[in-house]
């Protein structure tokens, strides 16, 4: 009961402010921004002279859809409509894509960006957590130093160029993968769909990966030093603790914990999306969905997806911070 | 042991990953031989299963129209002419332009076996005009009192007042138009705005096979009974089997994607990626063989665009002092490598529209003078292009007037420097030059960021062009939102847009009469976004819109419309739009280019279905 009301509740007030305060930037932001979505859709239409308008019928029609996009009255009416809707976890219409709700273009987009990101976060998370506390440990190694090199190397390239070199080199130089979408054309679901759908993925999950490793491996090989050369750790070498028992139950344990806090996060952030994995890989997602909705001044699917990123990162947040208990004792006993 | 397990697992999966279970990059269960491969203009869309064209929020260019929707005409920009497809003639209007009557073509049927008939065309303007917020609602309820078959191939609309160009809603001039909807799928439909119309039924030559539910391509396969179409009976069989339309992504990707043969049509590639693409893959070119490539055809123009209600663009002398400030060959040739044609008049200088409005024309623009008397068009423009061309190497095939245009503005400084001081604007110590107030001149040029390339490309060599001739001048890229608001709200002084008409200048010019005016600040919803408020075009305008857009006394109205923008010039225009839209020749041929232009080469307007008939196979599989 005590843990509740002195650790639980008041970590649940602070996730309902959160997300209240995010939610209300988020609706307030783009009607700030000088972006007009009718403006948008009217300019679609002249710029590629896609219909014979003439020119009282493109006023009336500007007036027809600030009526049917909800954008007729105050700020304060479009805001409390805003969250009677989302109680009920509706965004209303993409206005971009009137009349298509923004939740099925989520829904159509989300998945695939859920599951690229997440297997690359936790493969570039393992891998670069483990090479990383192992380097650091075992720092005077000479594989140690030659991992260092080649992570330090890694990291600073951008991921545009890391991309690039990879779709040149394994879909044009050697035509291994493919270049676009999520899977091949014209398969049904069976095996030869499951193994296309992993050819099409490999690419963009290699890039994350490799450039994910890098950043993982230099700070959990900088945490590892420091720790390392604790008190603790002198002392339990000293005492002749096995060095695999002193490298994962006292040094790599302490090391990851802040660790596991910024996986958490960075799971939590991917549902704003990985614009340039998406716009390099040509592969489906939701950052290019939201690139959309930001130029476009599409205000409802701008809202419905950052909604989703505010909730992902706030629970992620709460969700370690209930958590944190488990793997930090100190957290236990204060 | 465990090493030499994770080298074969490693080598299995590789292997698998690159062998036949997953089979080639882009058509593993297609014939590429019997496949042409389209580059999807829209990119991804987020909606890929909605094909109900007729609601506003719908993208039609990533092949809706090109395969499945089928309109009454098409003007094709190329050669001018008109494309009768679901209408067999022109339509008959009556003498006050209150009625129009139209005669359908016979024999064309839906893809699910309905017949087509004037049933259907009366039923999608009734429909759309019951329907608020679909596409053509607005018109219709503004134009049509009444439409009606009078038997089962001829339609009469009853206007509500005389509209002349009422045929125009049906036409597509320029990339699409008022597409029929099938009558026996939307009668059932109570809300057409929820309703994706999947699967859609055809009125083009081809029907939906497939398409990706992420959004990257669609697959369109042709119909068996093809002959029952407008295309089939206007051009015979399209050639391909399948058309596939598919978004590869950046410009890189595109590259690839033909230099591996597998993107037969490009939409757009920048001049860099052109050239990586033209040395890489020698079955690629645009519309012309040899320099300078690209398609100079396009249906607009590049502009420098003066909000005419900020001071000092609202004066005339100011505005063509900043003409005669450009060197245009400079221009054209360090911005643009020397490919494009100068385009300096109110009318996009197609190849078509050179013969029909610029050759004409040039008599008076040589004579034509300032107040004071100064000449300043140039016709050595083209000459000197060339030679640009010639001395870096490239051979020019053909007459340089009908590559680069007629001519252009005279480049003279000092004559522009004689229309400044009579506006009182002077030079300081440095040469840069004053308002009439003593402040420095400062100029911004907004322009797009990422997006519509040469309009940037433009902007930055105007822009060295005044800051040589003493202007403090910036430019400001700007994203496309941003960059459409700042337009439609008047929220510039000078900016980097497209905005010259071509065969659609009827429907195009009428934005410019004052009754549209909207202040700056104010969202210019019918368009004049330059704020252009002119007495003598108005009188033009209202005799213009009395007239039918065919109608000879129309094209006078024009040309003397024309002659105004010259007079006035409200904005001055550079150089017509250019499209690299790269053809693959390796497994089809025959595409419209130079040698043989038969159409425009616009994958992405509908017009690209009556393309289909024409292409031929290499034989290449």
């Amino acid at each position: 009961m005590n843990l509740l009301k002195r650790y639980i509740l008041p970590r649940l007030i602070q996730y309902f402010i959160v997300i209240f305060i995010g939610i209300t930037i988020v609706f307030l932001a783009p009607r700030f921004i000088p972006l007009d979505p009718v403006i948008s859709v009217i300019n679609r239409i002249t710029a590629y002279g896609a219909q014979y308008m003439d020119p009282e019928a493109l006023e009336k029609l500007t007036e027809t859809l600030k009526e049917l996009y909800g954008l007729k009255g105050s700020i304060f009416e479009q805001y409390i409509k805003f969250w009677k809707r989302l109680f009920r976890g509706d965004f209303g219409p993409s206005l971009t894509i009137f009349p298509t709700p923004v939740i099925s273009i989520i829904k159509n987009s989300l998945p695939w960006t859920a599951g690229l990101l997440i297997i690359a976060a936790l493969l570039s998370w393992s891998i670069g957590n483990i090479l990383g506390g192992l380097a650091g440990y075992f720092s005077n190694k000479k594989w140690a130093k030659v991992l260092s090199v080649i992570a330090m190397v890694i990291y600073p390239i951008p991921y545009y160029i890391m991309a690039l070199i990879l779709i040149i080199l394994f879909a044009y130089v050697f035509p291994i993968f493919p270049i676009v979408g999520g899977y091949s054309i014209g398969i049904n679901p069976s095996f030869s769909f499951i193994f296309s759908l992993i050819k099409h993925a490999f690419l963009p999950a290699l890039a994350l990966v490799i450039v994910g490793i890098g950043w993982w491996f230099l700070s959990m090989r900088s945490l590892t030093s420091t720790i390392t050369s604790e008190d603790y750790v002198v002392y339990a070498e000293t005492m002749g603790i096995p060095k695999n028992k002193v490298l994962f139950q006292y040094v790599m344990k302490n090391s990851m914990l802040p660790q596991i806090t910024n996986l958490a996060l960075q799971i939590g952030g991917i549902f704003s999306g990985s614009l340039v994995t998406e716009y390099v890989f040509s592969y489906p997602g939701i950052g290019q969905v939201l690139y959309m909705a930001i130029n476009n001044g599409d205000f409802n699917l701008l809202m419905g997806i950052v909604t989703f990123s505010i909730l992902g990162i706030a629970t992620a947040a709460l969700l370690i911070d209930l958590l944190y208990p488990l793997f930090d004792p100190r957290v236990r006993y204060r | 042991m465990k090493k030499l397990s994770l080298l074969v697992l490693f080598l299995l999966i590789l292997s698998l990953l690159g062998s036949s279970v997953t089979l080639s990059q882009v058509l593993p269960t297609l014939p590429r031989s019997e496949t042409l491969i389209v580059d999807a203009l829209h990119g991804r869309l987020a909606n890929p299963k909605d094909f109900n064209f007729w609601k506003p929020g719908v993208s039609v260019g990533n092949g809706t129209q090109q395969m499945l929707l089928d309109g009454l005409w098409y003007l094709d920009p190329q050669t001018g002419k008109t494309i009768y497809a679901l209408a067999e003639s022109d339509p008959v209007y009556s003498k006050d332009f209150t009625k129009m009557t139209v005669k359908l073509r016979k024999g064309i049927f839906w893809s699910d076996g309905k017949p087509f008939t004037a049933d259907d065309v009366v039923f999608t303007v009734e429909y759309l005009k019951k329907h608020q917020g679909m596409n053509y609602s607005a018109q219709f309820a503004k134009w049509v009192s009444k439409v009606y078959k009078t038997d089962d191939y001829t339609v009469v609309f009853e206007l509500t007042e005389s509209a002349p160009f009422f045929h125009y809603i049906f036409t597509s001039i320029v990339y699409s138009t008022c597409y029929i909807m099938p009558k026996h799928i939307f009668e059932k439909v109570e809300d057409p705005l929820k309703f994706e119309f999947n699967p859609p039924v055809s009125l083009g030559a081809y029907v939906l096979k497939n398409y990706d539910p992420a959004g990257y391509w669609w697959l369109f396969e042709r119909r068996a009974d093809w002959k029952r179409t407008s295309v089939g009976q206007l051009y015979g069989m399209p050639r391909p089997k399948y058309v596939l339309f598919i978004y590869y992504g950046p410009d890189e990707k595109k590259v690839m994607a033909q230099t591996k043969h597998e993107l037969d049509l490009i939409f757009d590639l920048t001049p860099e990626a052109w050239e990586v693409l033209r040395k890489s893959n020698p079955y690629s070119r645009v519309w012309y063989k040899d320099f300078p490539w690209a398609w100079m055809d396009d249906v607009r123009a590049r502009v420098m665009a003066f909000n005419l209600e900020k001071f000092p663009y609202n004066i005339k002398d100011v505005r063509w002092a900043l003409t005669l400030a450009t060197d245009i060959v400079d221009v054209v040739t360090s911005g643009f490598d020397g490919i494009a044609r100068t385009n300096p008049l109110f009318m996009a200088a197609t190849a078509s529209l050179m013969k029909e409005f610029y050759l004409p024309l040039e008599g008076w623009l040589k004579n034509f003078a300032l107040e004071d008397g100064y000449m300043p068009w140039d016709s050595t423009v083209p000459y000197r292009i060339a030679d640009y061309a010639k001395k870096k190497g490239y051979k020019v095939r053909g007459e340089p007037r009908e590559i680069f245009g007629i001519g252009w503005w005279k480049y003279d400084p000092t004559q522009a420097e004689k229309l400044l001081t009579k506006n009182g604007f002077k030079k300081d110590a440095r040469g840069k030059w004053l308002l009439p107030d003593g402040k420095p001149w400062r100029i911004t040029i907004t322009a797009p960021a990422g997006f519509e390339i040469h309009a940037t490309r433009l902007a930055f060599a105007v822009a060295d062009q005044w800051r040589k001739f003493g202007i403090d001048v910036n430019v400001e890229t700007v994203e496309a939102g941003p960059f459409w608001s700042k337009w439609h709200l008047g929220d510039f002084e000078v900016g980097s847009y497209w905005s010259v008409p071509a065969t659609d200048f009827y429907s195009f010019i009428q934005q410019y009469h004052s009754r549209f005016y909207k202040p700056t600040g104010e969202v210019a919803s019918a368009g004049n976004q330059i704020r252009l408020k002119n007495k003598k075009l108005d009188e033009l305008l209202d005799k213009l819109v009395a007239l039918q857009p065919e109608d000879p006394k129309a094209k006078d109205l024009v040309v003397e419309i024309i002659k105004l923008f010259v007079e006035e010039k409200p904005l001055p225009i550079f150089i017509i739009n250019l499209k690299f839209n790269a053809q693959d020749h390796y497994y089809w041929t025959k595409f419209p280019n130079a040698d043989d232009p038969y159409q425009a080469p616009v994958w992405w307007w509908g017009q690209f279905k009556f393309i289909l008939p024409h292409i031929r196979t290499t034989g290449r599989k």
